[in-house]
């Protein structure tokens, strides 16, 4: 009937082959986890699968994505999230199994172009002065609304009193690493970003990286929690005990995190 | 790169192919050749997901079929299936976003079988089974060429909805743009263009295939046979 | 005998007619009158609000008992104006597509014997973009015949088609149909065609039946002012009815007293409408030998004079008619003789066969 022999042919190849059994490799616990501990994940992954034989398999995006994707049903198993709200919303509304941990803390980190500041023990009064000279047209942090890292960012913008000062000059990105996108690509001054995200980007061949002073943002919001979610097993919870541990807690420091604060909630 | 995910994308690509081209036929035959007042209501809804952002569907698809929705809770009573962040809820996805490719080609082409021929073949003995089988299937048929062409080539590209309705989970829902995406995330630009440009590469056969095909018949049916 | 009765709303149909069988039949009217609708409904293609078709006893189509044979169970052939073959399949496959019900070889032998039939054996091969008018045509008319159907329906099939072309057809058409012996209902707005082919004929204008019979009555007796014009009768002219008699019936034309051979009974004073085929009125020499017998003679000023070709049209007034002209078709010869020309006096004769006197 026609002579269209070879599409079928290779639609029906592709299709048949392809389907056959071999499909699903990775059966590992399926764990959710901020975008933000992208690269110290990974290394506990490999770290893990190691010591134990076991794999899992990691699922990153921002925090608020991946709550909205476990209320609309997402077959996640544990969920890391950067801050402890989210948290709080998942075990209000039924999503959770157990007791909550803290995995980690964040670390906010500022981010400038080269030459923009003198490195200094209060990167954000140099900030200031910069911001008084007119020498920053463009700042970047994450969404203040979603993103746990963009809210300590507006917070210690609050607190150095440069918040009213900036805002005009904010770029917004969606989730903390679209803040990381613009700060390598978009012509930015300077930035207040996770420093996780930062190493993994090697900002700090484009310009310099500053960590910010443990005073000058409230602890509470980048404290980040952990919490098995309903559908979890036995091979969950051994992971979810494995994050607790001096190794993976060594790997969290490697990637720009620090250990989690040991003030009680 | 991303084998598993490049499988998931194929799949993907043929279960929508292969699920949606008789669906395409029927439905484009029966726009073509049947007149009733709600048509242009019936062919807007057909195209909508042509002018729709894709996450505007991902996101009724989450309404309507997630795990907090009536019909989501009753199919994983029933059924023990998910449709959303599973596979089988990427098909569905990919099914509703890519009828306007599978009918429209097909209508316009079921279309052009003019009426005339319908009266002759139907004078000449032909009940309408073996109208359809003999005239107009094979007369329309660079109309369904184009439209598998153009719905396989689609599902691979397809993103938001993907991302939407399917989440990112490795050997699951993580199609081969999906992981593109999630290598930008991590940073990674040398593996993401590595995947992108064999995703370029494989929807560039595949459409040289098609209108390879659609050439070959139009030079055959223009010459003498 | 082919019995049909439809009513239809879009396009609108009223008509109730039978044919003959077994003859070539005409259906004749202008664009709009409804005719490729008949044909479509004699075909089972079109499912009117009322209908009632049989043929020979056969009921296709019966509203009231609710019987309705679509066209691919009746018998019968179709072929269209813009022949209609399937363009993905050669003139054999087209011909072998109305024979599904035969294995393919029986299949192949019955179609490559139809092309023969029509004159195109050699092309069986060759697909309908590489045929010209004549040959899809013929095709087409092979298609239709394969299945030996009881009623060969045609649908304008030669308008497209240039004259030379046409004539063949035609000559092959009456040869195709004597040796066959189907009935023939052919469709055209061709009245020299249904002339030529057909032995009834049937006037349609606007879904309704003007006229129908043999088709060399209709042609020459018009029934109707309506079928006068659809006939192409120039002449259409008001008179009052006078009076009849055994020899026919007077009418009052202006101060002219005019005789038909035959005419309908009427009061007198009552207006009617006369026709005359514009070549049926003649000029009249001065010294006739025979005067008497050409008819009423009546004195005439031409106003107008038209050469067509190998006629000539004239246009003239009547003395004493009240001013409607009458239209004279006359061959350059008698044109000549008669000296005719604007403003020229003549005489002319209007004879009472010729006269047709029309409801």
């Amino acid at each position: 009937m026609t002579r269209s022999g070879p599409l079928i042919l290779f639609v029906l190849a592709t299709v048949g082959l392809l389907i056959s059994p071999g499909g699903s490799a990775e059966e590992g616990p399926l764990i959710a986890a901020a975008a933000s501990t992208r690269s110290a994940l990974e290394d506990v992954a490999g770290r893990y699968l190691e010591v134990t034989g076991e794999s899992v398999r990691l699922v990153f995006a921002s925090s608020g994505t991946l709550v909205q994707q476990i209320e609309n049903g997402a077959p996640f198993e544990l969920f890391l999230s950067a801050n402890e709200d989210y948290v709080l919303r998942l075990a209000n509304a039924g999503w959770t199994r157990g007791v909550p941990v803290n995995y980690a803390h964040g670390v906010l980190a500022l981010f400038s172009r080269p030459g923009l500041f003198e490195l200094s023990d209060d990167p954000l009064a140099e900030l200031n002065h910069a911001l008084n000279a007119g020498k920053v047209k463009r700042f970047v942090i994450a969404n203040p609304e979603h993103a746990p890292y963009g809210s300590a960012a507006r917070a210690a913008l609050r607190h150095a009193g440069l918040w009213v000062k900036i805002k005009p000059l904010l770029l917004v990105g969606a989730n903390a690493g679209q803040a990381v996108q613009y700060s390598i690509q978009a012509g930015v001054d300077a930035a207040l970003v996770p420093l996780s995200l930062a190493q993994a980007a090697a900002l700090n061949r484009i310009g310099d990286l500053q960590l910010l002073p443990a005073a000058t943002y409230p602890d509470v919001l980048l404290r980040q929690q952990m919490v098995m979610l309903q559908n979890s097993d036995r091979a969950t919870l051994r992971f979810f005990e494995y994050l607790q541990s001096a190794d993976a807690q060594a790997a969290f420091r490697d990637h720009g995190l620090k250990s989690p604060s040991l003030s009680p909630k | 790169m991303d084998w598993s995910a490049l499988r998931l994308s194929l799949e993907l690509a043929g279960w929508t192919l292969v699920l949606l081209l008789p669906v395409g036929i029927l439905i484009g035959r029966w726009l073509a050749r049947t007149e009733f007042r709600g048509r242009p209501l019936l062919q807007a809804i057909c195209a909508l997901p042509l002018v729709l952002p894709p996450t505007v569907v991902g996101y009724y698809l989450l309404t309507f079929m997630g795990a907090r929705s009536p019909v989501g809770g009753l199919i994983d009573a029933w059924f023990g299936l998910s449709l959303v962040f599973s596979f089988p809820g990427l098909v569905l996805a990919s099914l509703l976003v890519n009828l306007p490719f599978a009918i429209l080609p097909v209508q316009r082409a079921f279309e052009a079988v003019s009426q005339e021929l319908h009266d002759a073949a139907a004078c000449c003995g032909m009940s309408p089974w073996r109208v359809f089988a003999r005239v107009e299937l094979p007369l329309a048929w660079p109309g369904v060429l184009s439209a598998a062409v153009l719905t396989f080539g689609h599902t691979l590209g397809e993103f938001g909805v993907v991302l939407m309705v399917g989440g990112n989970i490795p050997g699951e829902t993580r199609t081969l743009s999906i992981a593109i995406f999630d290598r930008v995330q991590a940073f990674d630009p040398a593996a993401a263009g590595r995947m992108a440009a064999l995703l370029l590469l494989i929807s560039l056969v595949t459409v040289a295939l098609g209108y390879g095909a659609l050439d070959r018949r139009a030079r055959r049916g223009a010459g003498q046979s | 005998m082919l019995s049909v009765s439809l009513q239809h709303d879009r396009p609108g149909l009223a008509l109730d007619f039978d044919l003959p069988p077994g003859q070539l039949s005409a259906i004749v009217g202008p664009s709009g009158s409804g005719k490729t609708s008949v044909l479509r409904a004699l075909a089972g293609l079109l499912r009117t609000r009322s209908a009632r078709i049989s043929l020979e006893g056969d009921i296709w189509a019966d509203t009231n008992t609710g019987i309705f044979q679509p066209a691919h169970l009746r018998p019968v052939g179709f072929v269209g104006q813009k022949y209609a073959l399937f363009p993905h399949m050669s003139a054999i496959e087209n011909v072998s597509a109305a024979l599904l019900h035969l294995p393919g070889v029986e299949r192949k032998r019955q179609a490559q014997a139809c092309l023969d039939a029509v004159g195109i054996a050699g092309l069986a091969a060759r697909s309908p973009s590489a045929l010209s008018g004549g040959q899809c045509q013929r095709v087409a008319m092979a298609r239709a015949l394969v299945r030996k159907p009881r009623l060969l329906l045609l649908d304008e099939p030669f308008s497209a088609l240039d004259r030379s072309t046409r004539k063949r057809l035609h000559v092959e058409l009456k040869r195709l149909q004597a040796n066959l012996g189907m009935t023939v209902v052919l469709v055209t707005h061709d009245l020299d065609e249904a002339a030529q082919l057909s032995q009834t004929l049937c006037l349609l204008r606007r879904g309704r039946v003007l006229q129908h019979g043999l088709t060399s009555e209709v042609l020459r007796r018009p029934a109707s002012v309506e079928a006068a014009r659809l006939m192409d009768f120039s002449n259409l002219v008001q008179a009052q009815w006078i009076g009849a008699d055994h020899k026919g019936v007077s009418l009052r034309w202006g101060e002219v007293v005019l005789r038909a051979a035959v005419g309908p009974l009427s009061k007198p004073g009552v207006p009617v409408s006369w026709t005359i085929r514009s070549s049926d009125v003649f000029l009249v020499k001065d010294g006739h030998p025979d005067e008497s017998s050409l008819g009423v003679l009546v004195h005439a000023r031409v106003t107008e004079v038209i050469s067509m070709g190998d006629s000539v049209l004239a246009t003239v007034l009547v003395q004493g008619s009240g001013g409607e002209p009458l239209r004279m078709r006359l061959r350059p010869g008698a044109v000549r003789r008669h000296g005719v020309h604007v403003g020229r006096r003549l005489r002319i004769a209007i004879h009472p066969k010729a006269v047709i006197v029309l409801a």
